[in-house]
């Protein structure tokens, strides 16, 4: 039975990307000097969870990686170690290395081996400086993750039974095709039988075909050890365990005496309940899973309470006896690990105490889908015992796909609708006024429906705040400054592509008050101000907009440096410019008013395509700032960009959208306004101000219904920094549109960025106004 | 190029199994394509003009939420009259994963045609490049001209793909 792997790659992915995220917020909110026992917890389960799926899908270095990370962290969790600022450092560098090694699995990229190395070492070097004499070399602990039973450490806190005890050992595990089909199942089971007495529990039918599911058991005087590397030759990759049956063991009670009871145990056997607060009912299948391969859940061990459940999903879950017959030595069934005592000691801390800081991930479906109904009420109740089950249960992972497909088809019914009602306007009073009441409540329900389809696509804007906190603390500590984040409104929800999209634009803004707009402490001492400085990042509603406050209690921006500089470089900027006008100059391609150009920023790129970025989402943004006080950066951005709000204008007998975001004015010019140069170009005076026109109509070549520029209507554009006046028929309305690519079936047209479905049903085009702007450059140029 | 339009035309099997093809005329000429590269057929509705696309792009319509080209073979290959009447037709293609209509004079029927009852069409020149013709096929006294219209509908001539492969 071979399962493939791949089909649950992408959950790891995401999975681990979100366990390291978590890492990472959780070791910035550390307080080093009283380190949150629970925090420190939360921090090792991710990086275990991490190593536990890595190792079960084969991606061995990352699971080597993670487990010297692991052991630091497990030593500072049982205060053998004591916490300290370089710790962090090497944790959030060690986090980058495995980020980056997912990305390479995932395809992007490459891992540099180098780094690899040099931060297992670092992490090895924390882990064994000042360490106690019983500690054991991480190294020697560590041994592929594939090969779950390393050399148990000697010191293993827990006593393990001496040699001469016999003892019983449960071990299941799935052989390789090849082994199956040949004879190295047989050869396993002679070789086994050599070290003691050998018990077939549960073999798979003769005849199967494939691999099977085998379950033995092995009364022998060994150590487990002595004969898991022949188990782990036998068997799939990780697809094998071992565990001890402890009611044979005479010391078991008292290695195992800290579990609490738990209920629906068998009484003669409490002391070997995992789980205190977990009410099971009946026999289960402990799937311990402390490195054993079955990482996949580490941080829940599952209660597979309906084993036959999973049999189609993982071989190994299939019951390891049959639960009726022999519930005490499922129950007791404990797997022998290297970290013994480390691993229920795990399981002691977690089980009474659920962490609320631990991230409440989405049910991974796919995973859970394979594995229900059982593995997941086992998940539920290992991330918070007490009384969120419920939580856990509530989000679903659903590939965005499918989501813009029912986007879509509520576009079409909000489209539908809006014809039905214009039809029914047609009829007037002839209208029977129950289908007029019909129209009316169907409206209000495809609102509702597309608002709440909407919101599908919509997260909370804290995806993409948590990464400021490292940002600003690396950056701040690389600049010698002092610098507090302060975040409010992470609850803001906008959609999933524009968080995606914002997050780089953001993090510039941020670099940039940084460096240039918080001072160094002597400095802000001199001026009067707390040595540290304050960035705020605020989000908010605002109408039909998100807002994103980016802002600093720092120098402000100085207008007569950027006046200076703006002359230097030739740009036309006069004193009686506002405070706006010229605050927008830093937006400017190549405009720098930093002394100097260090390697966070300076050079002068950078804003200019924050500003592009923010309004290709349809956004924009703006400066307010006060020489000493401050600055403030707002970016206004659409809910969702699947939703333009556009100005339909007309030309000839065709209709246009223009994205409403690019819009300054529209004006009707008067006789002579409309100026030429050598003949060719045009331009309008708007104001003193000379700008380009754009005859749409001669461009897309129609028939305008106008001869005259006087009967026209001018609309005057802010392209990228650079304005145009458009020339067009006729006005028509502002509508909110909904985006449908062109591309899809057609391909790109100059000049239109892509089209929408009016209420008629028919298709206008939107205008791609940077490349309109652009087209009016060149003519320009031809013209001088 | 006669074994390239004779491997084309069997498509691989034997000369007894029939393919279906949806017949139509362009002018005087008709034309057979594969059926299953055909979605639907719809009525001509005016679409909306594409700036500066060559002359046979009529432009896009809405098909049920999704923006699709219209493409007039009568503009491009040079057939009969150029008017849109309430009988002129649209084939809605299924090309490459792209959805892609086509104007027509009239659809006539639906023909199982075995590639045997394919000839090859001789080397001639003309508008209709051969290259997209699989052959030729003559039923009651009607001439087909079997057309590879994936070739044709992504060819770069169309200008309908960026970057089209040919």
């Amino acid at each position: 039975m071979s399962i493939d792997m791949s089909q649950f790659f992408q959950v790891f992915f995401e999975e681990s990307a979100e366990h390291l995220a978590a890492m990472e917020s959780l070791l910035l909110d550390l307080d080093l000097d009283s380190p949150d026992i629970e925090q420190l917890n939360a921090i090792f389960r991710a990086a275990h969870s991490i190593k536990g799926s890595a190792g079960t899908f084969g991606f061995t270095d990352l699971a080597e990686t993670t487990h010297i990370l692991e052991n630091l962290l497990d030593r500072i969790r049982k205060h053998e170690l004591q916490l300290r600022a370089d710790m962090v450092d090497a944790f959030l560098e060690a986090g980058d290395v495995l980020r980056s090694m997912l990305e390479a699995h995932q395809g992007h990229g490459m891992v540099d081996l180098q780094t690899v190395e040099a931060m297992t070492s670092r992490l090895r070097q924390l882990s064994s400086d000042d360490s106690g004499a019983k500690v054991v070399s991480p190294v020697a602990a560590q041994v592929s993750v594939a090969d779950p039973l390393p050399s148990a450490p000697g010191d293993a806190p827990v006593a393990l039974p001496g040699d001469s005890i016999l003892r019983v050992f449960d071990i299941q595990f799935v052989p390789t095709d090849v082994a199956a089909s040949g004879v190295g199942v047989q050869n396993l089971l002679t070789e086994l039988r050599s070290f003691g007495e050998l018990e077939v529990l549960d073999s798979p039918a003769s005849g199967t075909p494939g691999a099977g599911y085998w379950n033995i058991r092995l009364r022998t005087s060994q150590v487990p050890e002595s004969f898991s590397d022949q188990i782990d030759f036998i068997a799939e990759s990780g697809a094998w365990r071992i565990s001890e049956e402890i009611s044979s063991a005479e010391d078991g009670d008292e290695a195992f005496g800290f579990f609490q009871d738990s209920p629906g145990v068998p009484d003669e056997l409490q002391g070997y309940g995992f789980f205190e607060p977990l009410p099971l009912a009946g026999p289960e299948n402990l799937l311990a899973e402390e490195g054993d391969g079955f990482g996949f859940f580490a941080p829940l061990p599952a209660l597979v309470g309906d084993a036959s459940g999973d049999s189609d999903a993982y071989g190994f879950f299939e019951p390891i006896s049959s639960p009726s017959s022999e519930p005490a030595q499922v129950v007791a069934a404990v797997s022998i690990e290297p970290e013994e005592g480390d691993g229920f000691g795990f399981f002691q801390l977690i089980a009474p105490s659920p962490s609320a800081v631990m991230n409440p991930l989405p049910v991974p479906v796919p995973v859970v889908d394979k594995l229900a109904p059982s593995a997941k009420p086992a998940l539920s109740t290992m991330k918070s015992p007490s009384a969120s089950a419920a939580t856990s249960d509530s989000s679903i992972r659903v590939s965005v796909e499918k989501v813009d497909q029912l986007i879509n088809l509520v576009g079409e019914l909000v489209i539908t609708q809006a014809m039905l009602l214009q039809t029914s306007a047609l009829m007037q009073e002839h209208a029977p006024e129950r289908l007029l009441n019909g129209l009316a409540q169907l409206e209000r329900n495809t609102r509702d429906l597309q608002e709440s389809v909407m919101a599908i696509r919509m997260m909370p804007i804290s995806f993409v705040f948590s990464r400021f906190p490292r940002v600003v603390r690396d950056l701040s500590s690389k600049l010698g400054k002092q610098v507090e984040l302060k975040t409010s409104g992470e609850t803001t929800e906008l959609d999933k592509n524009l968080i995606e999209r914002i997050a780089d634009p953001l993090t510039h803004l941020i670099r940039n008050s940084l460096d240039h707009g918080i001072e160094l402490p002597e400095k802000r001492q001199a001026a009067g101000k707390r040595p540290s400085g304050t960035i705020t990042l605020r989000a908010y509603h605002q109408g039909g907009n998100i807002v994103i406050e980016v802002g600093d209690d720092g120098a402000g921006l100085p207008r007569d440096k950027i006046l200076q500089k703006a002359r230097e470089r030739g740009l036309p900027v006069s004193d009686q410019m506002s405070d706006q006008e010229v605050f927008n100059l830093i937006f400017e391609a190549g405009f720098s008013t930093a002394e100097q150009v260090t390697d966070v920023s300076g050079r002068g790129v950078g804003m200019d395509v924050v500003r592009r970025n923010i309004q290709s989402m349809g956004g924009r943004v703006e400066i307010d700032s006060m020489l000493g006080i401050g600055t403030r950066m707002t970016v206004r951005l659409p809910l969702t960009l699947a939703i333009l709000d556009g100005m339909s204008v007309a030309v000839g007998d065709q209709i246009y959208i223009l994205p409403l975001s690019y819009v300054i004015e529209s004006l009707q010019p008067k006789t002579g306004d409309v100026k030429t140069l050598s003949n060719q170009a045009r331009v309008v005076q708007v104001r003193g101000e000379y700008l380009p026109v754009v005859v749409l109509h001669e461009m897309f070549r129609l028939q305008s219904a106008w001869t005259d520029f006087t009967q026209g209507i001018m609309v005057v554009l802010d392209a990228d920094g650079a304005k145009v006046a458009l020339f067009v028929d006729a006005l028509l309305g502002q509508h909110q549109v909904v985006i449908k690519s062109l591309e899809a079936n057609y391909r790109k047209v100059p000049g239109v960025s892509g089209a929408t479905i009016m209420g008629d049903g028919h298709v206008a085009l939107i205008l791609d106004v940077s490349a309109i702007a652009g087209m009016a450059r060149t003519n320009m140029q031809k013209a001088g | 190029m006669e074994a390239m339009i004779q491997g084309g035309a069997v498509s691989g099997d034997n000369d007894l199994v029939a393919s279906e093809y949806l017949t139509f005329t362009l002018g005087n000429e008709e034309y057979a394509i594969d059926i299953l590269k055909v979605q639907e057929i719809r009525g001509y509705e005016p679409p909306t003009l594409i700036a500066n696309a060559p002359p046979f792009i009529k432009g896009v319509i809405n098909l049920r939420g999704i923006i699709v080209p219209i493409v007039d073979l009568r503009i491009k290959f040079n057939l009969g009259k150029i008017e849109y009447t309430p009988f002129t037709v649209v084939i809605i293609l299924n090309i490459a994963g792209r959805v892609i209509g086509a104007v027509v004079d009239s659809v006539s029927d639906v023909l199982s045609l075995s590639s045997a009852q394919i000839r090859p069409a001789p080397d001639f020149s003309g508008s209709f490049d051969t290259k997209y013709i699989l052959g030729l096929s003559s039923i009651d006294q009607r001439m087909l001209i079997v057309t590879d219209i994936e070739r044709l509908m992504s060819s770069a001539d169309m200008e309908l793909i960026e970057a089209a492969a040919e």
